[in-house]
């Protein structure tokens, strides 16, 4: 893997073997208001059928880049492509998209069965049915079969997040774009909601870009995230592999917790091009981290050399007490019971490391982890 | 891939539809108010076709106008001028004569509304809601109509001298004197003062009051650190507001002052039927200039200062009756109780003075004969003479025409102005300039122009007197209109439009479906409002009313009033009828919104 190679260009690559044009194209798009960039040259492709995650702190621009997709704002540079056209210079309501909002806005004079209906009167209901079938059919689909002839402002929040979605879907968009749809709602409903629309999303087989700042959501039911921050995207990826394989230290931080670590590289073993052997032990880089040497993988990064300076992560866990190959002697500084699990923070030589357990820990321990469980960020020559 | 219908005929004309009313809107402004407007401010620097300034000159250097300031501008040096000023025999001149009586007027208006607002934010009593609704009644009374109660209270045979010589005492003669027109004006204006305030010590966080107590503030220094600051800003507001109102004011003056306490829109007035039509346009300026500065120079103040409050929650509203017989309990509920007795009677008074006057004879008995005059007059009457049917049937007529044209007008601007562009703000003053400029320079404006008639590339343009009244209406009430439609424009959810849009709604088809449905309790109080505007209308349809047969009911009761009280009284009652008719349905569609 290339650790210089920017996200955009990583999500690029993995469409070229592609042959179909992708539903949704960002190509250098960047929004200004005044001096503040808000979007910053994002060059993306969502492919047609999926579920497209935009994921990161407030702020970091994902619900203008969301809002520049539908058409409620121009950008300041770059084009935006449908289907490989541009949609520069079309309004949102020649864009065949449907918008789901965070407060549903659901049109309040308007019943149920109406805020569903809304949209066709500008479009003809898909699959030649009428209007009425079309509403029920939605209803339906979102489970709530009966609503129609209710007042909007008589539902639950959860039960109007459905409506906003029947609605959005009900002339049949191309685009499905939810911005924080489920923010409001409380932590237990919200993952009930999110299996329902991500059920919903399969079975329509509908492109979905997805704004939260929920990196568990995102996680949870996505096909690819994209990582923003200060307006670009970090990673796009599957969400095993930006978990797993963040491409930055800001992702690796971003998404769950982790123990990010950088040190200089003291000593390279095994692996390397003398090694004739097919199936050598993955390369392995001795870093010097506070005085402490730590072990860890470096398959794939091929180029790292003595003297380098490297960032890496572990997540917590696989910290395991008492064991590993690199071995940290370290106190405990606080835990968290969080039923499952208790998240402990340790303190290693002044430097916070997490650790998950399942029994309580207290006083002076010791952590470990194998070379193969440490995923390197960032290698910087010296 | 798309199945979104292709955009049919009528969605392409409701798309025009907004720039077309846009358009329609701009056309009517030019030629009902700021061509005319400007046609009257060049007669006052271009006399017999060359540029001069020597008409305002000649203005500001007679004392008849600036009193002692004139010999300022004259050159004279300025401390024998304050010398003079401070002299107990100062001449104020027509125009420091205004100043001055707007400025004890604005006094008077803010001591009887301050209790008012106190009593409608902090206490809690049956009708409370009724009261506060009725703060509005002075947008819609008309102003004329307040002479005639007024009138028929404090003039020689009025409910006042009835009530004097009943009780043995000697009477008095109110009337055309200062003390008059400063509580006609007070009558008018403590309302707003009061519903301004009313409204801001309702924005008064209860949370910040219970903090400073918590911190160790007492009570009265609570008030003094918390909710005075937020309060006063909005007396000030109601102050200004009614400086510049009474400033310009128009009809009480003409009937409760007549020429003797002449203010400078009254001068104007004789100005213009004496057809000294440059002298009226620059002392017209200068009301303008003086009228502007104070608007400007609070602006600019409330700019500074603006303090917003929302989401808060209010102080809790106190019972009427004490919770104990304690000072602190007794004290304020006692002082209310009095300013009650007081703002009631004058409150009161005026209104049932003329209802009484209307069914009063001449012996003092009951009698419908003032009505059966109307009446009469009606079948009998001259041509020359002022007759009820046309009055009524005009300001009728007027007033639904008007209404048409503001309605639209008013909807398009606050459309307009609601939404973010560059240049808004500029399009938001050059909308809302009518309710600055005086009704006098309107309606002679549009006399000299469009009644007299206009020549335009070889053809000769002239309306009746009926269309310039009309079209000046409608330019009055429709600020109104923009008023009470644009806050609720304003506060609607962008994403409910957004929604819209995205479902494949056209930007004018969001407004037909989602903003206008959502703002229609504002559009109908608006409409109410430009109605009752237009009936109650009295300064440019005086001017415009020339004509035997375009006077309003306004205008007809003016004409009554020095000679005959009784028919006076009684059409005031039929325009009381009218309007309380209008404000009912402000009331009950869109009092509460935060427009006014």
């Amino acid at each position: 893997m290339d650790f210089e190679r920017s996200a955009t260009d990583a999500a690029a690559e993995a469409d070229a073997a592609d042959g179909s044009p992708p539903a949704v194209e960002l190509a250098g798009v960047t929004k200004r208001y005044g001096e503040a960039t808000a979007v910053d040259d994002v060059s993306l492709r969502v492919r047609e059928g999926e579920f497209f995650t935009l994921v990161g702190p407030s702020g970091c621009g994902k619900t203008t880049t969301l809002r520049l997709i539908a058409g409620f704002e121009a950008p300041t540079a770059g084009t935006v492509r449908f289907f490989g056209e541009s949609v520069a210079g079309v309004p949102p309501e020649d864009r065949d998209v449907g918008v789901v909002f965070q407060n549903y806005a659901l049109f309040p004079h308007m019943t149920v069965g109406e805020n569903v209906a809304y949209g066709l009167n500008f479009a003809d209901p898909p699959g030649g049915v009428t209007r009425d079938e079309r509403v029920a059919d939605l209803l339906e689909l979102v489970d709530l079969p009966d609503a129609a002839d209710r007042d909007p402002e008589s539902l639950s929040g959860g039960q109007q997040q459905r409506v906003a979605m029947a609605r959005a879907l009900a002339p049949g968009p191309d685009v499905l774009l939810l911005d924080e749809p489920m923010s409001a709602l409380d932590a237990r409903l919200r993952e009930r909601l999110r299996v329902q629309v991500r059920r919903i999303q399969s079975e329509l087989s509908i492109t979905t870009i997805y704004v939260t700042h929920d990196q568990e959501e995102a996680l949870a039911v996505s096909d690819r995230v994209a990582v923003m921050r200060d307006g670009a995207p970090e990673q796009i990826a599957p969400p095993r592999t930006v978990y797993r394989e963040p491409a930055t230290r800001f992702v690796a931080e971003f998404v769950g917790d982790n123990n990010v670590f950088a040190g200089r590289v003291t000593a390279v073993e095994g692996g390397g091009k003398g090694d004739d052997d097919g199936d050598a032990a993955s390369p392995t880089a001795a870093v010097d981290v506070g005085g402490e040497t730590l072990r860890v993988g470096v398959d794939g990064a091929t180029d790292v050399a003595v003297g380098d300076r490297l960032t890496f992560c572990v997540r917590p866990e696989y910290l395991r007490i008492d064991g590993g190959a690199s071995r940290l002697a370290a106190t405990v500084a606080s835990a968290e019971f969080l039923g499952e699990t208790t998240r402990v923070t340790l303190d290693w030589g002044g430097r916070d490391l997490v650790v998950r357990t399942r029994d309580p820990l207290s006083g002076d321990i010791v952590v470990g982890f194998d070379p193969d469980d440490a995923h390197v960020i960032d290698v910087d020559g010296a | 891939m798309s199945n979104r219908r292709a955009s049919s005929l009528r969605d392409r004309i409701e798309g025009r539809l907004l720039t077309a009313l846009a358009v329609l809107t701009s056309v009517v402004l030019v030629v009902a108010f700021y061509y005319p407007v400007g046609t009257v401010l060049i007669e006052a620097v271009v006399v017999d076709g060359a540029a001069t300034l020597a008409v305002f000159a000649e203005l500001l250097r007679d004392p008849f106008y600036f009193g002692e300031l004139a010999r300022l501008f004259a050159g004279e040096s300025p401390l024998a001028v304050a010398r003079a000023l401070l002299d107990p025999d100062r001449r104020l001149g027509i125009v420091g004569f205004t100043a001055y009586q707007a400025a004890l007027s604005t006094v008077a208006s803010v001591a009887l509304g301050l209790p008012a607002a106190y009593l409608l934010a902090r206490f809690e009593f049956p009708g409370r809601r009724t009261l506060r609704s009725l703060t509005i009644v002075p947008f819609v009374l008309p102003s004329i109509m307040v002479a005639v109660g007024f009138v028929a209270t404090f003039g020689t045979n009025g409910t006042l001298n009835s009530l004097l010589s009943a009780l043995g005492l000697p009477t008095v003669d109110l009337l055309f004197s200062l003390p008059a027109i400063v509580v006609a004006h007070a009558f008018y204006n403590a309302p707003l003062v009061a519903r301004v305030t009313t409204a801001a010590w309702e924005s008064v966080d209860a949370r910040a009051v219970e903090t400073a107590r918590s911190l160790g503030a007492g009570p009265i220094r609570a008030f003094y650190d918390v909710v005075a600051p937020q309060v006063y800003p909005a007396v000030l507001t109601g102050a200004a507001l009614t400086f510049v109102f009474t400033f310009g004011t128009f009809p009480i003056v003409l009937a409760l002052g007549g020429f003797e306490l002449a203010t400078v829109e009254v001068f104007v007035y004789r100005l213009v039927r004496d057809l000294r039509y440059a002298e009226a346009a620059a002392l017209a300026i200068v009301e303008l200039v003086i009228s502007l500065g104070v608007l400007l120079a609070y602006l600019r103040y409330e700019a500074k200062n603006a303090v917003s409050a929302r989401g808060a929650r209010p102080l809790p509203r106190k019972s009427l009756l004490p919770s104990a017989p304690t000072a602190r309990e007794l004290l304020p509920r006692v002082g209310l109780a009095a300013y009650a007795v007081v703002a009631a009677t004058l409150f009161l008074a005026p209104i049932a003075s003329m209802v009484l006057a209307s069914v009063t004879g001449g012996d003092g008995a009951l009698t419908l004969e003032h009505y059966r005059f109307l009446l009469e007059r009606q079948q009998t009457g001259a041509a020359f003479q002022v007759r009820p049917w046309p009055a009524i049937r005009n300001s009728l007529a007027f007033a639904s025409a008007a209404t048409l044209i503001a309605l639209p007008m008013g909807v398009v601007v606050a459309v307009l102005t609601t939404r973010r562009y560059r240049g808004r703000t500029l399009v938001d003053a050059a909308a809302m300039a009518p309710l600055a400029v005086s009704g006098i320079v309107v309606g002679l404006g549009l006399l000299r122009g469009l009644v007299f008639g206009v020549e335009v590339a070889g053809w000769r343009i002239a309306a009746s007197g009926a269309v310039a009244i009309v079209v000046a209406h409608a330019v009055a009430g429709y600020p109104f209109v923009v008023r009470t439609v644009a806050p609720g424009l304003e506060g609607l959810d962008r994403s409910l439009i957004e929604s819209a849009r995205a479902l494949g709604a056209s930007r004018a088809r969001v407004i037909r479906d989602v903003e206008l449905p959502l703002v229609w309790p504002g559009v109908v109080a608006g409409a109410a409002f430009a109605f009752a505007i237009s009936v109650g209308e009295f300064t440019a349809t005086v001017v415009l009313a020339t004509g035997a047969d375009a006077y309003t009911m306004p205008v007809a009761i003016e004409r009554f009033i020095g000679r005959r009280l009784g028919p006076a009284t009684a059409m005031g009652v039929v325009l009381l009828v009218v309007t309380g008719l209008s404000f009912v349905v402000i009331d009950r569609l869109g009092g509460e919104s935060r427009g006014l």
